[in-house]
């Protein structure tokens, strides 16, 4: 018998030790796996599509892209809903990679030698991913969301699955469980490189194992190697989130497809959007494939919300799926999503709004082994209502890519033309256009006279959709002009934010922001939230998402209340009685009328206190005293939530810095609490369960386009 | 939770068994499983935490896997913090009535091992308490994982 040397360490911190470990393991003892599979439904989802449901675009493909070749923008024409294009204009292939394609090797999933074995390819396609079942539980302003995909095999030889799929840009994802039959093994947090290192040993080996790794922040690589013909096997990730609170709603957002990007050509670390069946064909690091129009396949997605308010519910809405509602008491809601309505193919989008008519600034704190942590979400003052803002240069920048051709253009449009006429004469405006390049309705800002604005109304009702997505240029040109100082410069981006070069986006934002605040619009199903988020914050804005099923001109109507107020800047805070450090984001961003902000940080002390913010109003400075007590409510994912806030922290400081060590203290942090990042991942290996042979065929989990998007102009063949 | 704040640490129970005798042809990069035990004579186990670790050999944590009894059959948490390659910290606990006694398999832990050696393994059992919270001289071993 060996005694290791750990056993003379104080029995104290051994005490210490059990009862915080016992403690925080506690809050996730009572879960249970579900394991739900509903049949799916018609899961075609055509009748929610653009193109016809008889799947005319079906035809061959050398057929179509034979006739884009011979006759470009032509094409049949037929009856739209209102608002959109003719389909005529909507024949367009987006601009291909100059550099060809490199297949990478057996590893790539999506080899096509399976696809041998598929039959009726054309219409259902069998896939390894039969089901997402998604569990929120909603506390305060934080969500706890246990995700499980149930892999299976339905080929006739054993496989590796690979999904690459989204998850919120802002989930601290601290748990991963593989469940093989009714063994679960836990996933273990390893750096990322030794993680795949180890996943590919187990893969080759032939043993059943599993791999989580960060693709960006919102979007991640689910592989699981080694599944026999027949057998099913369940992962399960476990995150925490702070929700947005919007215009007197919470928003709980779950998104559902990883939308297809477009790639600058030479770069090479960006998503590839290629078709199924034909993997490792974009040259691009990560790669998602998409379901061909007229092709389906099995899985689809349950959706259940439970709110524990603490107060009456007083209103809930889902603009963008069917949900049923049930409910205990005025306070505790369920929320589920339809049944018929599971295909995953955009955001679900689940809003609640609480009793009372002003909403109070709250702290919710969490007592670490290693100390405290909180989370402070802070309200702007009324007083803010109250005042008048000066004039503005609103410049509108919309995105007319390829993706966004048809109703998302269409809404983006509507959504410019409803703001134009809300300008006032002291206003001047400008509206840019971008795809492959970019261009304006004039070389300066126009003062917004009638006159000028029915101008501006007709450029923008001609622009059409078509092109790639050079998102630089369109920056450029709307950071670069000159800037009115009497002005407050808003610049306003109406994109889908379909793009793989989010580093270098923000990297350019940064470097040419000047003056301007970046007030965004997300349009469309499933628009990269991370990509407008962090551009909104960078430009000490805010953003807004206008659904496909949502009205445009209320999320204008609701911008323009914003910045028809001044924000309260260069806020401090002077936290009282309680030590205080590391809070996230460490500069305290602007607060707009209806946009709280969610600070994190570590404390010790006594919480029982009077927090004081301070900031400039206009002239004048401001103070809201807010009472708090940090002994008071809690919640076992506020340090996750810290640690993720830091390491987005870091991860935005490495957009724009040359710091070589920013990698590394993304990477500590993250180990530290077990969490995903860009460098560490989640593996789990049964070391029991070995099957024959070596790896089996990797395959992809096709996806769906999202709602609303068009394979034909997104999707690279 | 009563438990918790009563909780009073053990003296540590050791238990070290090389895991497996030396293959002649083991693979350079294998994987195997440890399962561990957690002798609790006649109480009722309500709640433990150990550290398990490897004295000799290389080897690398790829998985933990919860125990044979429904009380602990759900993976065990690990503290992060202190996880190495060849150290974790793993520690559950169940407040329900239907609790294993005696010796029971809590957890297994899955492996990596490099090497032609077998590695030699530890388990000190920092804690275990019965659902009231008081303490319980309990005895951790461990064995070879085997398939069920």
């Amino acid at each position: 018998m060996k005694r290791k040397t750990l056993v003379g360490t104080g029995v104290l911190v051994v005490v210490a030790g059990v009862i915080v470990l016992l403690l925080s393991s506690h809050f996730g003892c009572g879960r249970t796996l579900h394991r739900h599979y509903s049949p799916s439904q018609d899961t075609s989802g055509q009748g929610r599509m653009f193109f016809d449901p008889e799947g005319t675009y079906a035809a061959p493909r050398a057929t179509l892209e034979a006739q884009i070749a011979r006759e470009p923008g032509r094409g049949r024409a037929d009856s739209r809903p209102e608002g959109m294009p003719p389909r005529q204009d909507e024949l367009w292939i987006i601009e291909r990679p100059e550099t060809p394609p490199q297949r990478t090797g057996d590893d790539d999933p999506g080899t096509g030698a399976l696809m041998a074995v598929l039959p009726d390819a054309e219409k259902e396609v069998p896939v390894p991913l039969k089901h997402t079942d998604v569990k929120a539980q909603i506390s305060g302003y934080i969500a706890t969301v246990d995700v499980t995909q149930q892999f299976h095999n339905p080929y006739d030889t054993k496989i590796e699955a690979s999904y690459v799929f989204p998850l919120p840009q802002n989930a601290a994802i601290n748990e991963f469980i593989m469940t093989i039959g009714e063994r679960r093994i836990r996933g273990i947090i390893r750096e990322r490189q030794e993680a795949e290192r180890i996943y590919h040993e187990a893969r080759r080996q032939g043993y059943v194992a599993s791999l989580l790794t960060q693709e960006r922040p919102n979007i991640f690589t689910q592989k699981v190697a080694n599944i026999e013909p027949g057998k099913e096997i369940d992962v399960n990730i476990k995150y925490f989130q702070t929700l947005a609170y919007v215009d007197g709603w919470y928003e709980f957002v779950f998104p559902m497809v990883v939308g297809p990007r477009f790639n600058p050509p030479g770069y090479t670390d960006g998503v590839g959007a290629v078709g199924h069946g034909t993997g490792a064909s974009s040259g691009q690091k990560t790669e998602v494939q998409y379901l061909r129009p007229g092709e389906r396949s099995g899985h689809d997605i349950s959706v259940t919300v439970s709110i524990v308010a603490g107060v009456p519910v007083e209103g809930i809405e889902c603009p963008s799926h069917v949900i049923t509602r049930s409910s205990g008491d005025s306070s505790k809601v369920t929320v589920k999503l339809s049944e018929l309505d599971s295909i995953p193919n955009k955001d679900f989008v689940l809003r609640y709004k609480v009793a009372g008519k002003v909403v109070k600034s709250a702290l919710l704190t969490q007592q670490g082994k290693d100390g405290g942590y909180f989370t402070l979400m802070l309200y702007p003052p009324d007083t803010l209502k109250h005042l008048g803002r000066k004039p503005m240069e609103m410049i509108f920048v919309l995105d007319c890519s390829g993706s966004m051709r048809g109703m998302p253009i269409a809404k983006a449009k509507r959504a410019i033309a409803h703001a134009l006429k809300m300008l006032e004469p002291d206003d001047t405006f400008q509206v840019i256009r971008f795809s492959n390049n970019a261009s304006q309705l004039g070389p300066a800002p126009l003062p917004a006279t009638p006159k000028n604005v029915r101008k501006g109304l007709r450029y923008v009702s001609q622009l059409e959709g078509g092109g790639g997505t050079m998102m630089i240029e369109g920056i450029k040109a709307a950071l670069d002009f000159e800037h009115d100082p009497r002005r407050l410069r808003v610049v306003s981006f109406m994109t889908d934010g379909y793009i793989g070069n989010e580093k270098q986006i923000i990297g350019e934002v940064h470097k040419r922001l000047g003056a301007s605040r970046i007030f965004s619009f997300g349009v469309g199903s499933s628009v990269n939230r991370y990509l407008l988020e962090r551009m909104a914050k960078l430009g000490r804005g805010a953003v807004a998402y206008v659904g496909l099923d949502e009205s445009g001109g209320k999320a204008v109507d609701l911008f323009y209340e914003k910045i028809s107020h001044p924000a309260m800047t260069d806020i401090a805070i002077d936290w009282g009685d309680m030590a205080v450090t590391g809070v996230f984001p460490q500069r305290i961003p602007d607060l707009f009328v209806g946009r709280p902000v969610i600070l994190t940080g570590r404390f010790s002390g006594d919480g029982n206190t009077t927090i004081r913010v301070t900031g400039r109003v206009g002239d004048a400075t401001r103070e809201i005293a807010l009472p708090v007590n940090a002994n008071g409510a809690s919640h076992n994912g506020i340090s996750a939530v810290w640690a993720r806030m830091k390491i987005a922290d870091l991860h935005n400081q490495s957009t724009y810095s040359q710091n070589a060590d920013l990698p590394e203290q993304i990477k500590q942090v993250a180990l530290e609490h077990g969490l995903m990042s860009a460098y560490t991942a989640f593996v789990a290996v049964d070391s029991l369960t070995r099957t024959s042979g070596d790896h089996g065929v990797s395959v992809a989990v096709p996806v769906p386009v999202p709602d609303g998007v068009r394979y034909d102009t997104t999707v690279t063949e | 939770m009563r438990i918790f704040s009563t909780i009073v640490v053990l003296a540590s129970v050791l238990a070290s068994v090389a895991a497996g005798a030396q293959e002649p042809a083991a693979p350079a990069v294998r994987f195997e499983a440890v399962d561990v035990y957690i002798d609790s004579a006649e109480r009722p186990l309500a709640a433990y935490q150990f550290e398990f670790a490897a004295e000799t050999g290389e080897i690398k944590i790829v998985g933990v896997e919860g125990g044979e009894h429904e009380a602990f059959k759900h993976p065990p948490y690990y503290d992060p913090a202190a996880l190495s390659n060849d150290r974790i910290i793993i520690a559950a606990f169940n407040t329900g009535q239907n609790l294993p006694s005696g010796r029971t398999r809590v957890a297994r832990i899955h492996l990596q091992v490099t090497g032609a050696v077998g590695p030699e393994y530890v388990i000190i059992v920092s804690a275990a308490a019965t659902s009231d919270g008081e303490k319980i001289p309990a005895r951790g071993t461990i064995a070879q994982g085997e398939g069920e």
